[in-house]
């Protein structure tokens, strides 16, 4: 398996989500391709990152009783 | 124990009234119960929104239009699912439909070729990316094309399956899986470009 072939298959590797020939085929190919390896180990850290991004942290709220203030009904 | 420590400790005490309860009280007109529930799930709704779109003032033209619509639709909540379940999957809806009806924003889905990101030996730069903070992804976040943005913070931020993810966005699940994995390369490149300017 080259380049070509592995990279649009990185994300389904990762998920463990392969067959077993293309699951040999993108984990040899990331033995002996340092790019590759380098890409999928971005996608990885980004998979992680989002995860964290999930709920209210980080967030700036407007004011919800200004909100519900507005709403047509109330 | 003063009366007001005595009430708030009943208070405490009091079993908390339900989603569903909240439910169906509103669905026969109880507005308080409506305006409790609203404020139950206010931040979720509008992070949501947020998240999806990138723009405040939308997240929140956004979520207004939401308990509008929960409002109307109350009434059909049996409580076969959480309520939060069912409000999350209505908040997304109502953003995809959002961006269905934006006329810069007509498609839910980012045809960008098959292969945004090329490998050619010797070309890549070695530097790894930088660690990923939530600020640098956030506003990578920003930059995906619209269709890319949703599948990704869908799957990888909201924890949706591609089955699911392909009958909201009426598409294949071969096609949430590939708008995906074209949506973290594309992160990929923003954020090594993000790294390289600073």
């Amino acid at each position: 398996m080259d380049c070509e072939e592995s990279l649009p298959l990185l994300s389904e590797y990762h998920a463990g989500a392969l067959d077993d020939t293309q699951l040999n085929g993108v984990r040899q190919h990331l033995a002996d391709c340092p790019p590759c390896c380098d890409v999928y180990d971005d996608v990885e850290s980004i998979v992680v990152s989002a995860s964290s991004l999930r709920g209210e942290e980080g967030i700036s709220f407007p004011d919800e009783n200004a909100v519900w203030q507005r709403l047509e009904f109330s | 124990m003063s009366a007001a420590e005595t009430n708030e400790a009943a208070a405490e005490t009091k079993p908390k009234v339900t989603d569903f309860e909240l439910a169906q009280r509103s669905a026969a007109g109880d507005r308080e119960a409506f305006e409790e529930l609203y404020h139950r799930h206010f931040r979720r709704v509008y992070a949501l929104c947020l998240r999806m779109t990138t723009n405040p003032s939308t997240a929140e033209d956004l979520t207004q239009e939401v308990f509008i619509h929960l409002l109307n639709k109350i009434g059909s909540f049996r409580g076969d699912s959480a309520f939060t379940t069912w409000l999350h999957r209505m908040t997304v809806n109502h953003v995809l439909m959002y961006f269905r009806k934006s006329s810069t924003r007509s498609e839910l889905l980012t045809h960008e070729g098959e292969t945004p990101v090329q490998i050619v030996r010797g070309t890549e730069n070695a530097g790894k990316m930088p660690v990923v903070d939530r600020i640098a992804l956030e506003k990578a976040i920003s930059e995906l094309p619209p269709g890319y943005r949703s599948v990704f913070v869908l799957h990888d931020v909201e924890g949706y399956e591609h089955e699911e993810i392909g009958r909201m966005l009426g598409c294949s699940t071969g096609t949430s899986k590939s708008q995906l994995h074209k949506a973290r390369l594309k992160l990929r490149d923003l954020l090594r470009r993000q790294a390289a300017q600073n």
